[in-house]
């Protein structure tokens, strides 16, 4: 067969039938892994549909304050098929953002980020950081009146920071107030830098995998202790596993199937469930829209921001919770990964999920 | 086996459902990317005959492209496209020689756009036009 | 080459000014950004009125709640006089104007809706000014000047002068012209607010529904039948152009139904493949 004939062909010049014994079919995955793991997989495919999406839009997105709503408006009104790619790219963002709360919520409950993984957890928080800057600034590159004051809103957070604030915030803005400046260089962050440093740190984040080997899920095995620490570098690996090729590829397919069924369905039935009205407007310097709310990824933020007495109380809180967050892995030493085994744990965290989704409820009524 | 041949069947379904849904995913991809159809040309375009005096000539867009109306000193009207034959720069109209030169690689046509020197192929293209009441109707 | 100068200093002003403007208004436009705003800065006229009784204080109640105050319409912008200056506001050297004379009303309103006075004027009651006859205030109410409407023509407003019954038979004609201008206004506006273009659309409507306000002061039953035929006509095409947009939806939610319902399949022979490796 012609098929066969290439492979041998190919394989003859970079020996391909090694790499694919090493990285997929003789790459073993644990016996108990479940569909949790392959959110992963997931957040790469919506990760390059952005990307592609992205590209798209931008053959006929023009980014000057004077042209760019006119041009979404054309998108999704004139050019065929405009409207669904402009759809996929904003829900998809939403998405993104939510499904790596599902892929972080899974490996909190797993206590897969527990040493030796520590660089994993901190390269996912970084990620996770950047998506948040990603989907900020690609939210005011529509131009309309939601995006240039729910961008005057985030940025003006900022300004709670002691001495430096308020010059930060000008500097993110380009300006004392939101205006052409900001949108320059959030469109040149949005389409060059942060599409790059997350690509980067994708890669890390996937080296430190293959590297440290996948962690095996704690529930229904009898030992749920990590066995750490050890003398020298070991690979976590799985003898009897399963392979990733094709066992765990095809529920990677699974899932992501399913995901793009959600998906769509959202972009085909609910778009308008994230855009307000005031997102067809286009953005007024001299008119701020009454209610105006940041995405609701950041109600909780915001809310933390406002009950507080003092602005920089609030942002402290947020930058202690943040910080515990990312340096998890480091303060929480105990081998047990089990989480029924783990009480104080699991109160702590599913007290910490209630809160945040308790502000960020409060935030969007308030 | 019967896990063999169901998985060979699920494996013939599953390719074709993804060529559907590559397909499905593309169309809309193409139809994005796809210069704007129809319309474009069927436009006439109008000007007056005091535009263009004796000896000079007028470029303007038409049908897409770009076309030249010239007017002789002899007075002869003509309504040419612009675009050489050779490799597709825009001629320029010399109204001291009363002729068109391509700058690109220095092909000349004569007003009636007949290939005089260089090496364009075919003469410029000719399009139709109608005067009344002091006005061009070009297309 | 005197025009080129002046041109330029006129523009550097302009631009200074900006830049002042934007200074001043640093602060507070980043602190109103995060309290629901839409409030305009108060005017001295309001400073004052609000606090004073009766005769005096009633009219700025009355203005909140209508159609100018809305549009951000202000005391000054009829009655003339300096709204920031409260000490000299009142002064007929700064453009106050005061209240209009009965006869003076129209004028008074006509200088910003001189095509309505125009009709008005044309009209039998515009004919029967100073003579008894009514002016704008008599139906439009003062200061508290709604959104005009078919709903103006009613029993009690025409009855206090003459008979309701030539007033029904108008107001009948254009009624359902009316209802069909509400029910198409309606319709772009829930567009416009999902983000489909209606800027033509919209356009074309304000442009009827000028034309169809202009017989609100018309007596004269017969031209009105005939005027509002036309109009329907012209709402005619608009409703057929939604209609074109509605049925685009509705479309792509059949596609959507079959492409999430493909995608579904998918997953599941996934998810049957795998089971053949278990």
């Amino acid at each position: 067969m012609l098929s066969k004939r290439l492979y041998d062909w190919i394989d003859l010049r970079i020996g391909a039938r090694e790499i694919v014994k090493k990285e997929l079919t003789g790459y073993l995955l644990p016996k108990k892994i479940n569909e949790w793991y392959s959110l992963g997989s997931v957040l790469m495919v919506i990760f390059g549909l952005q990307i592609a999406t992205g590209m798209l839009l931008m053959v006929y997105y023009v980014p000057d304050p004077e042209k760019a709503f006119k041009s979404i408006t054309f998108i999704m009104n004139e050019v065929p098929y405009g409207w669904l790619i402009r759809l996929c790219h904003a829900v998809g963002s939403n998405m993104m953002v939510a499904v790596l709360l599902l892929h972080m919520f899974s490996v909190l409950m797993m206590g897969s980020y527990k040493s030796p993984r520590e660089l994993n957890w901190l390269t996912g928080f970084i990620l996770f950081c950047l998506i948040q800057g990603i989907s900020l600034t690609g939210y005011l590159a529509p131009w309309s009146q939601l995006s240039f004051w729910a961008t005057t809103v985030a940025t003006n957070s900022a300004a709670a920071i002691p001495v430096i604030g308020p010059y930060l915030v000008e500097f993110m803005r380009g300006g004392k107030l939101v205006g052409p400046p900001t949108l320059g260089r959030f469109f040149a962050l949005h389409v060059a830098v942060l599409p790059a440093v997350i690509a980067a740190l994708v890669g890390a984040h996937l080296f430190l995998l293959k590297r440290t080997g996948i962690s095996t899920p704690p529930s229904g095995v009898q030992q749920s202790r990590n066995p750490w620490p050890v003398e020298s570098y070991r690979y976590e690996s799985h003898p009897g596993g399963i392979p990733f090729f094709p066992n765990y590829a095809l529920q990677d397919l699974t899932s992501i199937s399913v995901y793009f069924a959600v998906f769509l369905a959202v972009v085909f039935f609910a778009p308008n469930f994230l855009f307000t009205p005031d997102a067809f407007v286009p953005a007024n310097p001299f008119q701020t829209p009454a209610h105006i709310k940041p995405e609701w990824y950041f109600l909780a933020n915001y809310q933390t921001l406002k009950i507080f007495p003092s602005e920089l109380l609030g942002l402290s809180v947020q930058v202690a919770a943040m910080t515990l967050l990312a340096l998890l892995p480091f303060l929480d030493r105990s081998p047990e990964r089990n989480p029924l085994k783990r009480p104080l744990f699991l109160v702590c965290s599913i007290g910490g999920i209630l809160i945040w989704i308790g502000l960020t409820i409060w935030g969007h009524y308030s | 086996m019967e896990n063999d041949s169901r998985r060979k069947f699920l494996g013939v379904c599953l390719a074709g459902a993804t060529v559907a849904a590559a397909a499905a995913a593309g169309y809309p991809v193409i139809r994005y990317l796809a210069p704007k159809s129809g319309k474009v040309g069927t436009d006439k375009l109008v000007f007056a005959t005091s535009d263009i005096p004796d000896g000079e000539a007028k470029f303007f867009e038409y049908a897409g492209t770009s076309a030249v109306l010239v007017k002789t000193n002899a007075g002869a009207l003509l309504a040419l496209s612009a675009v050489c034959t050779h490799m597709g720069c825009i001629v320029q109209w010399e109204k001291d020689k009363q002729d068109f030169l391509c700058p690109c690689h220095a092909g000349h046509y004569s007003p009636e756009g007949e290939v005089l020197s260089g090496p364009p192929p075919k003469p410029l293209a000719k399009i139709p036009f109608t005067v009344a009441d002091g006005k061009i109707t070009v297309g | 080459m005197t025009l080129l100068p002046q041109h330029t200093r006129f523009r550097r002003r302009a631009t200074f000014g900006a830049l002042i403007f934007t200074l001043l208004a640093g602060p507070q436009a980043a602190t109103a950004a995060t309290a629901a705003a839409g409030e305009q800065p108060e005017s001295a006229c309001i400073q004052c009125h609000e606090t004073l009784p009766d005769r005096l204080g009633a009219p700025v109640k009355l203005w909140r709640a209508s159609i100018h105050a809305e549009n951000g319409i202000s005391c000054n912008a009829c009655h003339g006089g300096d709204a920031k200056d409260a000490a000299d506001a009142m002064n007929r050297t700064r453009g106050f104007l005061g209240a209009p004379k009965e006869a003076e009303v129209p004028a008074f309103c006509g200088r910003c809706h001189p095509g309505v006075m125009k009709d008005y004027l044309l009209s039998a009651h515009g004919k029967a000014l100073g003579k008894g006859g009514p002016n704008c205030v008599t139906c439009h109410g003062n200061h508290r000047v709604v959104k005009a409407s078919l709903e103006l023509i009613n029993e009690k407003n025409c009855s206090r002068c003459h008979s309701f019954e030539r007033a029904r038979t108008i107001r009948a004609a254009m009624q359902q012209t009316e209802s069909y201008v509400v029910g198409i206004d309606a319709r772009i506006a829930g567009f416009q607010a999902e983000g489909v273009d209606t800027d033509r659309l919209g356009k074309g409507l304000f442009a009827i529904r000028n034309r169809f306000h202009t017989l609100f002061h018309e007596v004269d039953v017969s031209l009105v039948k005939r005027e509002s035929a036309r109009i329907d006509a012209e709402l005619g095409k608009l409703d057929l152009e939604l209609k074109a947009i509605e049925d685009a939806r509705a479309r792509r939610r059949v596609v959507g139904g079959f492409v999430v319902t493909g995608l579904l399949l998918l997953a599941w022979l996934f998810h049957l493949l795998k089971k053949t490796y278990d």
